[in-house]
């Protein structure tokens, strides 16, 4: 079969059979209730059968596009040993066309006389692209509905129709409660009644499938444009369904918050996108050829040009954008004396471009600081909240960031690493004080896309996108599972929970393959584990290759290593709190049952993806990294070095699976995750710790991560609050300022004189001294507290102080001799 | 696969020993267990000093350190040993804060020690050709202040790494009398004091 | 599959770093009593265990046979590990009379209540 055309037509297809769920599901059922009718609740359940099938269809066309069409042309290579493979390319570098075996071989079509082995640098990998419709042309402004498929998109396809349709049917179990009138219990009307409501089930599942289309638009999208629109409307959908429950106030604010932070980031977002097209005037990432028959070049292909290498460079328009836009910010290749290498020309105008796209993906993504919506977004219906968090809306972010990778330059690989950096130590911590059981996976899903975004801005392309698909299932899988939960004891609240693996075994057994998977469990240094032991422990190697190359930002080599040890305490504190132990509320335990057969159903196969996505199969050399492996994206094969930055360093991939790197990583990754987990066995399953001195002795540090390190509060008082302030000022202007005029001259004169007396007398000249006073007083008292007289402390003092000063030392050692 | 080096394997023997016990030192709340733990841990490391080559520390460390001063700790337990000071617990944040700073010390100890190439050992033939040295008498002369073990043509000029240690021998003797005396006094029996001071 | 160098460790002579970390878990626990023993003679027991750890460094730091550079400390190293213990007896023998003393003025030796220099 010819992949060209078959693939496109398979995918493309996956693509639109939700969209016709959806539109039938309107006409069906949305129609008719605005002509004043309404469809009886019997045949609601036809428009959940409608999209369920809809996307099981999906799910059938993107595995037949996986292993029908896809694998057949193009086979997988074992990239297990890459070190052996790049020994042996550079061997036999002469005939390396007729041999097959080389991953170097994924070159596309029209490179494909190209000699793979005669450059470190990898070649673009095997894509096909295309158009489907023209909208509209403007100029050199092309709208069209494009296609650019390669193994990513395949991969991503099957990943994101399985875990849709796993929803489906468990939201069929769930959602049961709106096949008939729905009284809320949460909403209280004015006259103190509850409200009671039509059940919206059909609804439910029409936005179920307009975001399973949306997201699988902006898998398959060929150019920039397209993504920006399913991006929105992916948006949009979880704006639908976050406020699913839209008379609660919650849900609204919820849906509300999402869809505006995200609007922050979209802003940055679009300005990376014009940055791009102004500069190289087309939104197409590969390469096409036009009516004419003229080959037009893609966004990849213009950056990074193969006569250059495969190697980022600013194309020769950027440079001219840029000088006309800062006509003093002309690179240094205009000096004599900068070396080529350190030529800066077009790199400014790249920057902004690639921070500018990344900004989208922090929206979308949730990274800090717009990390704030994600865990509000639980106000949705579970089964919401598990599409959201794995296969979906936060996976566009993580998805999109893989696929702009080649335009991105090591200063903005940098951005994207500290920024993943902070969100998964910040997130991490928050989750360990959090009691609301879809709480604590929320803010895990922050960690775990940090962990991603980190990978990525480390170098490492295959581990962050391999630990996006193996993420997504075992997050489903535990949002689904808590849904169960919440499901059977009809509470978020993991302290009404407790002792609960008798009642519902499967979800509890389920959910401890979830929690296993999601700390990375596995036998160190072997093959043998969950699924994310392969792809955590992929992060961490590539952050120990990164860390050695860059003794400077060391912190980016320990975080994910400590990051590894809260995940394990909070995930295992999650599990004793809810399964194990006694149960902590008699009434709510008694009425406890395990969920219906469509609901165990997925948790069942979700758990067996959980732990076995990242294996190899059997026989066959197909997993996923492998498959990963042939989406390399272009040029990214190769240690770079920073233009803007000079001493940054990107260490190629392959290098983090040598034993120097592998060896270490893979103990301290073992050893965090293994110290969390007993951390949390010792105080939640064998109570030799109890939970409540630790929140006593600790109480300002669990204040804070209570308040969820004042986000929230922070964002309030900065955005919010002077917001609402200066609106309503301006609206007190808009009324009252004809009337005020002259009032306001007169009021302003005496005003005026008071507010001198006040600012200065009272104020400047009083003030300064008082401050001098109270801050003096404040200071003393403060350091009185320090003085305890407690032997036990200064002795704590000591250690703390002995080891902030090794630290210390250590830093400045590295910085003098770094530099 | 060559065979055993058998220093290797005392060494490990008496190391995990005496990690272990000090590790029961830590854990066990019972004051008498605490104590026989760390009997046995100080005998253990004394077993790391004959290792060493360190003949004669480690039969003082017996001698003094498990001889003399555990005796005198297990008198302190016994004289103050009442049911209620035998097990005293302690906070659960305190035991949490105590093992965060304890295990960022404890990283970086290792860390350290294991970043110095020169620390990581000798090769065993090395080892095996290195000569067993007798160090109670050099030790005891330097004590009184000439330091055979010195007497090394290669030192230029003479006293140059030669100083004994005759004068803080001297000191530490008459410290040692002051102590015994100090806490003669401080321990003696004093009349009730009934007024407690608040 | 396993890569650790765990098969020479029998092997091969041990160095200053296999007994600076023997040392060093014996400190690490000797602050650990120090800091969350309430019992007076807890801590002391405590300080013991990290004198011992320090001492445990000094033998290794002057051995002849550990090291592959000729930094050894030599006798020194014993000379002082030997000071350490003499002293050590000396500061048993002064802190056991204090915990008497200030179980007989106050009839308890808990540390968390000896705190009359709170600032």
């Amino acid at each position: 079969m010819d992949p060209a055309h078959y693939l496109p037509l398979l995918l493309g297809a996956a693509w639109l059979v939700p969209l016709v769920s959806f539109v039938i599901i309107w006409v069906g059922y949305s129609l008719p209730q605005m002509a004043g009718k309404r469809a009886s609740y019997r045949t609601s359940k036809l428009g959940a059968y409608v999209a369920t099938g809809s996307i099981v269809l999906s799910v059938v066309l993107s595995f037949f596009a996986m292993f029908g069409v896809w694998l057949p042309s193009n086979p997988l290579v074992d990239a297990t040993h890459h070190g052996e493979v790049l020994e042996e390319q550079h061997a036999e570098d002469g005939h390396a066309a007729a041999q097959a075996s080389s991953p170097f071989k994924m070159v596309a079509a029209e490179s494909e006389s190209h000699a793979a082995g005669e450059h470190a640098n990898n070649p673009p990998p095997k894509y096909y692209s295309g158009e489907w419709y023209n909208l509209c042309t403007f100029g050199k402004l092309k709208l069209s509905i494009g296609y650019y498929i390669d193994a990513l998109t395949v991969g991503m396809f099957c990943m994101v129709s399985l875990i849709a349709s796993c929803v489906h049917f468990y939201a069929m179990g769930y959602m049961h409660d709106e096949l008939h009138d729905f009284t809320d219990p949460e909403v209280t009307l004015s006259n103190g009644e509850q409200l009671k409501r039509p059940g919206r089930y059909h609804r439910f599942f029409q936005y179920l499938s307009l975001f399973s289309f949306s997201m699988l638009g902006v898998v398959i999208a060929g150019n920039m444009a397209m993504v920006f629109v399913f991006w929105e409307l992916v948006g949009i959908c979880s704006y639908f369904l976050i406020g699913f429950y839209i008379e609660r106030h919650s849900a609204s604010t919820a849906a509300n918050k999402a869809f505006i932070v995200n609007r922050v980031g979209d802003f940055g977002m679009l300005i990376g996108m014009m940055a791009l097209w102004s500069s190289l005037g087309t939104f197409t990432f590969g390469d096409a050829t036009d009516e004419h028959g003229n080959e037009v070049k893609g966004v990849f292909s213009q950056l990074r040009t193969e006569q250059n290498d495969y190697q980022l460079a600013p194309a020769d328009s950027m440079v001219e954008e840029q000088t006309r836009i800062a006509p003093h910010s002309v690179g240094e290749s205009a000096s004599a004396d900068g070396p080529a290498e350190y030529n800066t020309a077009g790199q400014w105008l790249l920057l902004i471009a690639g921070v500018g796209i990344f900004c989208g993906c922090v929206g979308k993504s949730a990274q800090f600081p717009l990390h704030v919506w994600l865990p509000d977004a639980m106000e949705g219906p579970t089964p919401v909240s598990a599409l959201v968090h794995s296969a979906t809306m936060v996976a566009a972010g993580v998805y999109l960031v893989g696929r702009f990778y080649p335009v991105f330059s090591p200063e903005v690989l940098l951005v994207i690493a500290y920024i993943g950096c902070i969100t998964l130590f910040i997130a991490a911590t928050i989750a360990i004080t959090a009691v609301d059981i879809k709480r604590v996976l929320a803010y895990s899903t922050v960690s775990q896309l940090g962990y991603m975004m980190l990978a990525l801005g480390l170098g490492g392309w295959v581990a962050g996108m391999f630990h996006l698909i193996t993420h997504a299932f075992f997050k489903s899988l535990l949002f689904l599972c808590s849904g169960s939960v919440i499901h059977a004891v009809h509470s978020n609240d993991m302290t009404d929970m407790g002792g609960l693996r008798k009642k519902m075994p499967i979800t509890a057994y389920t959910m401890l393959a979830g929690c296993l998977a999601i700390i990375g469990a596995g036998i160190p240094l072997s093959t043998i584990g969950f699924s994310g032991y392969y792809s955590k422990d992929a992060i961490i190697e590539q952050a120990f290759s990164f860390g050695s190359a860059n003794p400077k930002h060391i912190i980016l080599q320990w975080a994910p290593v400590v990051g590894a040890a809260i995940t394990a305490f909070y995930m295992f504190r999650l599990w004793y709190m809810t399964f194990a132990g006694k149960p902590r509320d008699q009434h709510r335990y008694d009425h406890a049952h395990e969920s219906p057969r469509v609901m165990t159903g997925p948790l069942v196969l979700l758990a067996v993806f959980a732990i076995g996505v990242g294996w190899t199969l059997p026989g066959t050399n197909l997993n996923v990294t492998n498959l990963l492996e042939q989406a390399r994206p272009v040029g990214t094969l190769e240690t770079t070095h920073g233009t803007l930055l000079p001493d940054l360093v990107v260490p190629n991939e392959h290098e983090s699976h040598l034993d120097k790197f592998r060896v270490p990583a893979g103990i301290a990754a073992f050893g965090t995750a293994a110290s969390g987990l007993l951390l949390a066995t010792i105080i939640y399953l064998w109570n030799l710790l109890n939970p409540d001195e630790l929140k006593q002795s600790f109480r300002p540090l669990h204040n804070w991560l209570w308040n969820k390190w004042w986000f929230d509060e922070l964002y309030d008082y900065v955005f919010v609050k002077p917001t609402l302030v200066l609106s309503g000022w301006m609206a007190k202007c808009d009324l009252k300022f004809i009337d005020s005029i002259l009032h306001g001259a007169a009021a302003l004169c005496r005003g005026g004189s008071q507010v001198v007396d006040k600012l200065f007398d009272q104020t400047m000249v009083d003030g300064t001294v008082n401050t001098f006073a109270r801050g003096t007083w404040d200071f003393g008292l403060w350091l009185r507290k320090i003085q305890t007289g407690r032997l036990r402390q200064y002795v704590l003092f000591i250690v703390v102080g002995t080891v902030l000063l090794f630290v210390a030392i250590t830093f400045v050692q590295g910085y003098l001799t770094a530099s | 696969m060559d065979s055993i080096y058998w220093p290797s394997f005392f060494f490990f023997f008496f190391g995990i020993l005496a990690c272990v016990f000090a590790v029961g030192v830590l854990v066990s709340r019972n004051i008498v267990r605490m104590a026989f733990y760390l009997v046995l841990s100080l005998a253990a490391t004394s077993g790391l000093f004959f290792l060493a080559g360190a003949e004669f520390v480690g039969a003082m460390q017996l001698m003094i350190y498990v001889g003399g001063t555990m005796v005198l700790l297990v008198f302190g337990v016994m004289l103050t040993s009442q049911e209620r000071f035998v097990d005293m617990k302690t906070w659960a944040g305190d035991w949490v804060k105590a093992f965060l700073a304890g295990g960022a010390l404890l990283f970086v100890l290792i860390y350290a020690a294991f970043s110095v190439p020169a620390w990581r050992g000798i090769e065993r033939a090395e080892a095996e050709a290195l000569p067993v040295a007798q160090t109670a008498t050099p030790l005891g002369m330097g004590l009184v202040g000439a330091r055979v073990d010195k007497l090394d043509p290669a030192v230029e000029a003479p006293r140059d790494g030669m100083s004994g240690y005759l004068l803080p021998f001297e000191i530490v003797s008459v410290h040692l009398l002051v102590v015994l005396v100090g806490a003669a006094y401080l321990a003696r029996a004093k009349r009730k004091i009934t007024a407690r001071i608040e | 599959m396993f890569e650790l160098p765990l098969a020479n460790l029998l092997t091969e002579p041990v160095g200053v770093a296999h007994y600076v970390t023997v040392g060093a878990i014996m400190f690490v626990c000797g602050v650990l009593c120090m800091a969350t023993k309430r019992n007076a003679l807890g801590i002391l027991m405590g300080i013991e265990l990290v004198l011992n750890g320090a001492n445990l460094n000094f033998i290794a730091f002057g051995s002849p046979y550990l090291r592959s550079d000729a930094n050894s400390l030599g006798l020194d190293g014993q000379l002082i590990a030997l000071f350490v213990i003499v002293l050590a007896a000396a500061e048993a023998a002064v802190a056991l009379a204090i915990a008497l003393n200030f179980y007989n003025n106050y009839g308890t030796i808990d540390v968390d209540r000896a705190d009359q220099l709170q600032g």
